[in-house]
């Protein structure tokens, strides 16, 4: 008998406590979800960024709290519960790549709908080009990130910055050995390999969603970017290439601006300077520009469009990014912070700032999630497997469509 | 024969939260995932999505091309030669860790679980930074020392898969050799105090003895191994397929084949589709297994 009873009330206890965590859950955001005075906001952002947020939407208190909430899986928890306004958050802050996917999924309010054009018009025109799918504007743009190359003044001197690319691999071929590397970057992987593509001029997402790997141009890139691979590690991921870099064994290399306060905390002299240019094409590497910025989920907007409208507005307050600026390296995205002398004495925002003229917007159609595996397959057969260049372009050409056609 | 009802009913009764919740976490998502498979929801078609039939089995066959076959072979090779390994080693040292009189036992055994304690995340990670890089790796660094030339480890097919094997063997041992550890543990002494009287040597006593004894009790945990290195993702994507950070070995087992050629495709519908297959492809694996059990049983 008293057996049954323990295993009944254990019964009854597991039933419970899946009940009461489901319930808890729920009723936790659905608390949020019905006032109108609490905005959610979900971000992926280092505590250098949130804490400038955070300060800056306090001043809306206690008309407007915003609550912002890290989530590192912010892109696949949005896909999950975008949907639902008992789960999902009223706002995110997020690059601006993924705005396709979910203006499709149609959870992404238009932000022309909550802002005006006359405040839109402060931003720079790339980051709102960047920031536009189909014809409509998703994202309020806060600051924007491109690849810069960087340098480490111990071994490479100014006077010896490569400004083409042959001067830089005669850099490398000098300087490569013993341990030590002229210059070393993620050259296998697509969002580094694309600095290279948009150095030829091609890009390899039509706006119309289509693949344009197997082409010259992009053949041209890649014929000529394995004698620089050649030179190099044979890893090409984040970690190993960064910890050379930090560690001293490579001179230069180019990665975003979130490696400058590690190397910098190392006690690095470390130097930027703009991409070097193509000799072949006379175009200097382009590197992607990503937009961080506020996107408003839609069903935020039909009940709380007047606090979203708040909280746009002092996000939209230059001062934000100017601190963001200064707190984290982040470049502005209106064009009215770059007459703050701040901003102008800030050299890595700066050269951000030069590299942007030359940048491409990173793709915002829902097909670039095919792309990025895509390329990364082709820049491994060519880069690390030795594969035929043309049989591995045919091939990728070929999985990219079937790929992007398995997607409708 | 109303007490027998009523018996079978108290049963039912008493397994019903229990029955519940399976059907909730097991049967339920997979009855959802046949659901998704004949429908066309995607990006696209996100809330609005139809049911379109078996369209999406149609385009799933398409995925099952050479590629496949080629991924279904390395994934079979890949599951006997872990197993093999993996039943011999676990079995060498539940062993060692029961050789009379051995001292500070359980010490070994705390040593032997660590793998298990740690999440399969960080320890694929850790070896394949900490072991197999070929910049900071401790195999180059000794290699280094060695006065040798420093090895690209995950590099080629042939290399990556016997490092993939190691990893997954580092991950897989802690629980066989438990399971091997207490399955000796349960043999009585006297059988082998009968057969050493007989004169049989050591040899003579594991194939005779230990084998047949172990067996019934390791089988279960064997088979369930069986499954978990078959439907292995995580081991050879970590090391060698991460978007960012490939490798250049092109090895793939069906699920990362699958997950490669339709499931960054964000396209539910389609690859639910190939989810069904591939558990209709296990539940297949798993009645020739029980059929040739039952054989061998008879």
């Amino acid at each position: 008998m008293k057996k049954r009873i323990i295993s009944l009330l254990l019964s009854i206890s597991m039933l419970a406590t899946a009940g009461f965590t489901s319930c808890g859950k729920k009723s936790a955001k659905s608390a949020t979800a019905n006032d109108p005075h609490t905005i959610v906001i979900w971000h992926d952002k280092e505590d250098a960024v949130t804490d400038v947020l955070k300060k800056k939407l306090k001043t809306l208190e206690p008309d407007v709290k915003v609550v912002l909430e890290k989530k590192s899986d912010l892109t696949e928890s949005l896909k999950m519960v975008g949907n639902d306004p008992n789960s999902a958050p009223d706002m995110y802050i997020f690059a601006h790549d993924k705005i396709g996917v979910y203006a499709e999924m149609g959870i992404l309010e238009p932000i022309t709908n909550l802002i005006s054009k006359d405040d839109l018009s402060k931003f720079m025109d790339s980051t709102v080009e960047a920031a536009t799918y189909k014809g409509k504007v998703y994202q309020m743009p806060l600051y924007y990130e491109t690849l810069l190359f960087m340098y480490n003044r111990l071994y490479m001197k100014d006077e010896e910055v490569p400004k083409t690319t042959e001067e830089l691999y005669s850099y490398m071929k000098e300087n490569t050995g013993g341990g030590h590397y002229g210059f070393a970057e993620q050259h296998s992987t697509p969002y580094y390999a694309t600095v290279w593509i948009n150095g030829f001029g091609e890009k390899i997402l039509s706006k119309d969603g289509k693949a344009k790997l197997n082409t010259k141009k992009v053949k041209e890139a890649l014929t000529y970017h394995k004698k620089f691979v050649e030179l190099q590690p044979g890893e090409t991921e984040y970690a190993t290439v960064n910890t050379l870099f930090s560690e001293g064994k490579a001179h230069s290399t180019i990665a975003g601006p979130w490696m400058i306060p590690t190397v910098k905390e190392k006690g690095m002299d470390v130097g930027i300077a703009p991409m070097p240019v193509i000799d072949e094409t006379q175009k200097s590497l382009s590197p992607y520009m990503g937009v961080q910025g506020v996107q408003v989920l839609k069903n935020a907007v039909k009940t709380k469009k007047a606090s979203i409208k708040k909280v746009l507005k002092v996000l939209m307050d230059p001062d934000v990014e100017i601190d963001l600026a200064k707190a984290s390296g982040c470049a502005p995205a209106q064009n009215a912070c770059y007459d703050q002398d701040e901003i102008k004495n800030d050299n890595v925002v700066m050269m951000m700032k030069q590299t942007a003229d030359n940048a491409v917007p990173m793709p915002n159609a829902p097909e670039m999630d095919v792309m990025w595996t895509v390329l990364g397959n082709l820049m491994t057969d060519i880069n690390l497997s030795n594969k035929d260049i043309d049989e591995s372009l045919k091939n990728a050409q070929a999985k990219a469509d079937s790929l992007i056609k398995s997607m409708k | 024969m109303k007490d027998r009802k009523y018996n079978t009913l108290k049963c039912y009764l008493w397994s019903l939260p229990s029955l519940v919740l399976i059907l909730l976490i097991v049967i339920f998502p997979i009855i959802y995932t046949g659901y998704i498979s004949l429908t066309n929801m995607n990006v696209y078609h996100w809330t609005n999505y139809s049911f379109i039939g078996l369209e999406n089995y149609k385009d799933a066959i398409l995925v099952f091309d050479s590629g496949f076959i080629k991924a279904f072979v390395m994934t079979v090779i890949w599951t006997v030669t872990s197993m093999i390994l993996q039943l011999v080693i676990a079995y060498v040292l539940a062993s060692l860790l029961n050789v009379r009189g051995l001292k500070a036992r359980n010490i070994y055994k705390t040593f032997l679980i660590f793998p298990w304690a740690m999440p399969g995340y960080v320890s694929i990670l850790l070896w394949k930074t900490g072991m197999f890089n070929s910049q900071f790796g401790l195999l180059n660094q000794w290699m280094n020392k060695l006065g040798l030339t420093a090895a690209k480890w995950l590099n080629s097919d042939w290399s990556a898969f016997w490092c993939c094997t190691i990893v997954n063997l580092w991950l897989a041992l802690p629980f066989m050799i438990t399971i091997i550890d207490g399955a000796l543990q349960s043999i009585d002494h006297s059988f082998y105090e009968s057969a050493i009287l007989d004169g049989a040597n050591w040899f003579e006593r594991t194939v005779y003895i230990t084998i047949p004894m172990i067996k019934p009790i390791i089988g279960p945990s064997v088979v369930i191994t069986i499954f978990t290195t078959f439907k292995q993702f995580d081991v050879i994507y970590l090391l060698t397929q991460q978007v960012g950070a490939k490798t250049g070995a092109n090895i793939h087992t069906i699920m990362t084949y699958a997950y490669e050629n339709a499931f960054i495709t964000n396209n539910y519908g389609y690859s639910s589709a190939i989810s069904i297959l591939i558990f209709v492809i296990l539940i297949l694996f798993t009645v020739v297994i029980n059929r040739r059990q039952k054989e061998r049983s008879v």
